[in-house]
């Protein structure tokens, strides 16, 4: 039985930030993490393992894929198996036997679709109990005691989620404002500063000025790590940028950044170009279920006809386990056995996800090798080139436009 | 790859190690393929449903399972109008199949034609002269006995069941039996023919043993087919495929010498061990993945606990029951699989609740390894010739009969049952429903059956006023 127990060298805090190299042209930095559970190499995607298990896959096989730093959802967690269990177990560590880092969220993003049936307050969210409609409350306070509880290595404040699409102004300010009240409560009914790293999430719908206002709040508070929360909600991707490029200008080099929810491969190069180091999506696991493949030059729908006699691996050149012929260890999965398998038997999308896992780890493992290298224009050049076949003219605009904001121009050849 | 020559013997593939008698007693063999792990008899395959074993993807089979080889029904792969599994051409010239599947170079492949259990063809759909009913995803088709030689033949698997007129669940009449005899000596010559003609020849250097598929029926009932195989195909003929324990009781010693893999879909351990009582070599336990959805891990050794117990202990550990919740053990105290030694009860009761993939991949692998057990202890008891004392130990230690499934299972997909007609029962509960919202995620709402009582009881929230 490996151990899990969080073992901080005495004195050391939850987290400490060690910048390696930043770009001398965008505001990409490279770094590592250190947590409770050990070094993580930023910048980072994280896959998300919702209710303590990533989708099919053995802690041992996420473990292979690289990963070292994994999600878990608090309220998924908070309904199942629930925080007395997770106190007699002793953690969502020791529940999933995963030996690395966890983040859980703040459960403020669950709230969104709580909403179908609650009301925020001040206080915090009112709810009917759906079974005998006696009236019940959730708090910043029980938010920060069920990840006292799971014992995530991060940990995030609740905050009050309003979708950045929504037309409300006056919502989003007061939203904003309650999130910062709720940091305060957050931290003060927080147990375990030294070994759970608690991170501020920066609210503010689309708004820059609000998110500025929120920033400067929030970095009073001096939290460990930072997030930019209530992106990825439906909003246009220049506006996403402006807010992610708006609110790391202001940041402080010494602290991670976290944009929560974004897992799309394009969104991550332009984000780490922006100056984030931190991702989490349920999207490549997702999408494995429904037969994709991430690969560096687009998605592939291998449930689609086409792929029936298509005897290629998934990705030709792709280390993973799947991809990997036999003679180099690997299993040598061609397209057409996804085809066979996908939406047919489990396995098939336990495949896909280890790929579409690796993928995103291993683009996210290139791109700090570029940033300290000193080559992450270039590297961006090259990404693009290759995931849109070298047509320019299918290039996204707003990537194109965010680049360019950061020095970068996908347009002009070096 | 060196080919196999059709017309060897069976001998140098199958040696019998120890054994009392040639018909209704326990032997010890060993089973070796070229390039295979040589298997130590009897011992069991694991059964593939689109070329994986349930829940499990390759890499787990590989490295946290000791699963020495598989069942692969050809039914499986030939949906579409040209398979392409015919079409596939591994670059590193083996087996398509094998390749096709990933399954590890070590484990051994046997092709049939149809799964265990198949799913039984309605009466519209029977075998015919020349050919028999299969069950491919998209339906019930025919498959001609001539294209199932040709094309098994070029698939690379160790060992191939020729195609039998197998009555799956249907009892036979005087006639009837006759016909089936006739057709399966028909189907295996023009097989043996076959392979002889294609031997050496292109596309067919992975040639595989063949095995012939017994009629379920006593010995004296196929008189004719058993002659033939004594007989005209003793040379070409590897192996038997048994379909009913029946055919075991009469066996003839001219066929004796064969190794018999056991296709009867045994439902409980106990029924395993008359098999191999019987003289079974090798087994396919369909009951494995059975008990890994019900969400059961297998809690027994053979022959038992030094001490028979006052009551018949349960031969597995139901973990939907809410007492494991909190429990850190292992899922079996002592047991050595990747389940035990790296999680526990808590989190299997978690998964299960929870309804993630991941709780039956790990029952998977349990209860494998508690099957790996099993056998490894029977192997040990026929060499002492203790076996018979020791059955009877098991038969006193264990309830006859695997628990009941208390929760739910994975979700059942259209091609492992047949429809029975209008106003059939959903298979799988509903697991979503509407969700009248623009919500990017699905709800996280406490479940209907949750009292309010129940949910501030868990920390999730309390009681407001």
């Amino acid at each position: 039985m490996p151990s899990h127990d969080p073992m901080p060298p005495p004195g050391t805090s939850a987290l400490r930030y060690e910048l390696l190299a930043k770009c001398s042209t965008t505001r990409a930095r490279a770094a590592t993490l250190h947590l409770t559970h050990g070094p993580v190499p930023l910048p980072i995607f994280m896959p998300v393992a919702t209710q303590a298990s990533l989708k099919g896959l053995t802690p041992k096989q996420l473990e292979e894929t690289g990963c070292r730093l994994c999600l878990n959802n608090t309220y998924h967690l908070g309904l199942k198996p629930g925080q007395k269990t997770l106190d007699a177990i002793g953690g969502a560590h020791k529940l999933q036997g995963w030996e690395h880092n966890i983040l859980t969220d703040s459960g403020g993003f669950q709230m969104v679709s709580l909403l179908q049936l609650a009301q925020v307050t001040e206080e915090g969210v009112r709810f009917l109990s759906p079974h005998d409609k006696s009236p019940m409350l959730l708090t910043p306070e029980h938010s920060i005691s069920l990840q006292n509880s799971i014992g995530s290595d991060i940990i995030m404040q609740l905050d009050d989620v309003i979708a950045t699409t929504s037309p409300d102004h006056a919502r989003i300010t007061s939203a904003t404002a309650r999130s910062i009240r709720w940091l305060d409560r957050c931290i003060a009914a927080h147990r375990n500063p030294s070994t759970q790293a608690l991170f501020c999430i920066i609210q503010g719908g689309l708004s820059l000025p609000l998110r500025r206002q929120c920033t400067q709040e929030m970095l009073a508070r001096n939290t460990p790590g930072i997030a930019i929360g209530g992106l990825s909600g439906g909003e246009a991707k220049s506006s996403f940028c402006a807010v992610v490029s708006a609110v790391t200008e202001l940041l402080p080099e010494t602290k991670p950044r976290y944009v929560m929810g974004v897992g799309f491969p394009d969104d991550l190069v332009v984000s780490v170009a922006l100056g984030a180091d931190m991702f989490d999506c349920v999207w490549p696991t997702r999408t494995a279920r429904f037969g994709n493949a991430v690969t560096a030059r687009g998605t592939l729908n291998l449930r689609h006809q086409s792929f029936a006699e298509d005897f290629r691996p998934i990705e030709a050149g792709c280390g993973c386990v799947c991809c990997r012929a036999p003679a180099e260890g690997g299993l040598g999965v061609t397209r057409a056995f996804v085809f066979h398998t996908a939406a047919k038997e489990t396995a098939g999308a336990h495949l896909l996800s280890v790929h579409n896992v690796w993928f995103l780890l291993g683009l996210m493992g290139r791109v700090r090798e570029a940033v300290v290298r000193d080559v992450f224009p270039g590297f961006l050049r090259g990404y693009f080139a290759e995931m849109y076949g070298g047509d320019k003219g299918r290039y996204p605009e707003w990537a194109v436009e965010a680049l360019r904001g950061v020095g970068v121009d996908l347009m002009v050849d070096e | 790859m060196a080919t196999l020559n059709t017309g060897q013997s069976s001998e140098d593939m199958f040696t019998v190690v120890k054994s009392t008698s040639n018909t209704l007693a326990p032997r010890l063999g060993r089973l070796t393929l070229p390039g295979r792990n040589a298997i130590e008899t009897p011992h069991y395959i694991g059964l593939t449903s689109r070329g994986v074993v349930p829940h499990l993807s390759q890499d787990n089979y590989a490295s946290l399972t000791s699963i020495q080889g598989v069942y692969t029904p050809l039914e499986d792969f030939i949906e579409r109008k040209v398979p392409p599994l015919y079409l596939f051409k591994p670059p590193d010239g083996s087996s398509r199949l094998r390749r096709f599947t990933a399954l590890p170079d070590k484990s051994l492949l046997v092709l049939g034609a149809r799964r265990t259990p198949p799913v039984i063809a309605p009466p519209a759909t029977s075998n015919t002269n020349d050919s028999i009913a299969v069950s491919t995803l998209v339906g019930f088709k025919l498959l001609k006995a001539e294209e199932y030689a040709e094309s098994v033949e070029k698939l690379g698997a160790d060992i191939v069941i020729g195609l039998g007129d197998i009555p799956y669940g249907r009892a036979l009449g005087s006639k009837r039996i006759v016909k089936a005899t006739d057709r399966s000596i028909e189907w295996l010559q023009d097989h043996v023919a076959r392979r002889k003609r294609n031997a050496g020849q292109a596309g067919f250097e992975g040639q595989g043993k063949l095995f012939a598929p017994l009629i379920p029926l006593s010995c004296a009932k196929q008189q004719f087919y058993i002659d033939t195989l004594a007989e005209e195909l003793q040379n070409d003929v590897a192996g038997l495929a048994i379909y009913s324990s029946v055919t075991l009781e009469d066996l003839p010693d001219e066929i004796a010498h064969l190794p018999r893999l056991d296709l009867t879909e045994v439902a409980t351990p106990r029924a395993v061990l008359r098999q191999i009582a019987n003289g079974v070599d090798v087994i396919t336990m369909p009951f494995v993945s059975v008990v890994t959805d019900a969400g059961i891990a297998l809690d027994f050794t053979f022959p038992g606990p030094k001490q028979i117990p006052p009551t018949p202990l349960s031969l597995g550990i139901d973990l939907w029951t809410t007492s494991h919740a909190t429990d850190l053990s292992p899922l079996r105290e002592g047991c050595t699989c990747y389940a035990c030694t790296d999680h526990h009860r808590a989190y299997l009761q978690h998964l299960l609740a929870a309804k993630e993939m991941l709780g039956w991949v790990l029952l998977q692998i349990h209860n494998h390894h508690v099957i790996d057990q099993f056998f490894a202890a029977i192997r040990s008891s026929i060499a002492a010739g203790t076996f018979e004392k020791d059955i009877d130990t098991f038969t006193r230690c264990y309830e006859p009969e695997l628990p009941e499934k208390t929760g739910q299972g994975p979700r059942v997909r259209g091609y492992q049952f047949r429809s029975e007609g209008p106003g059939e029962a959903k298979k799988n509960p509903t697991a979503f429903n509407t969700y009248d919202s623009s919500g990017v995620e699905t709800p996280v709402a406490p479940d209907a059956s949750e009292d309010a009582g129940d949910l501030e009881g868990k920390g999730f929230a309390e009681k407001d006023g």
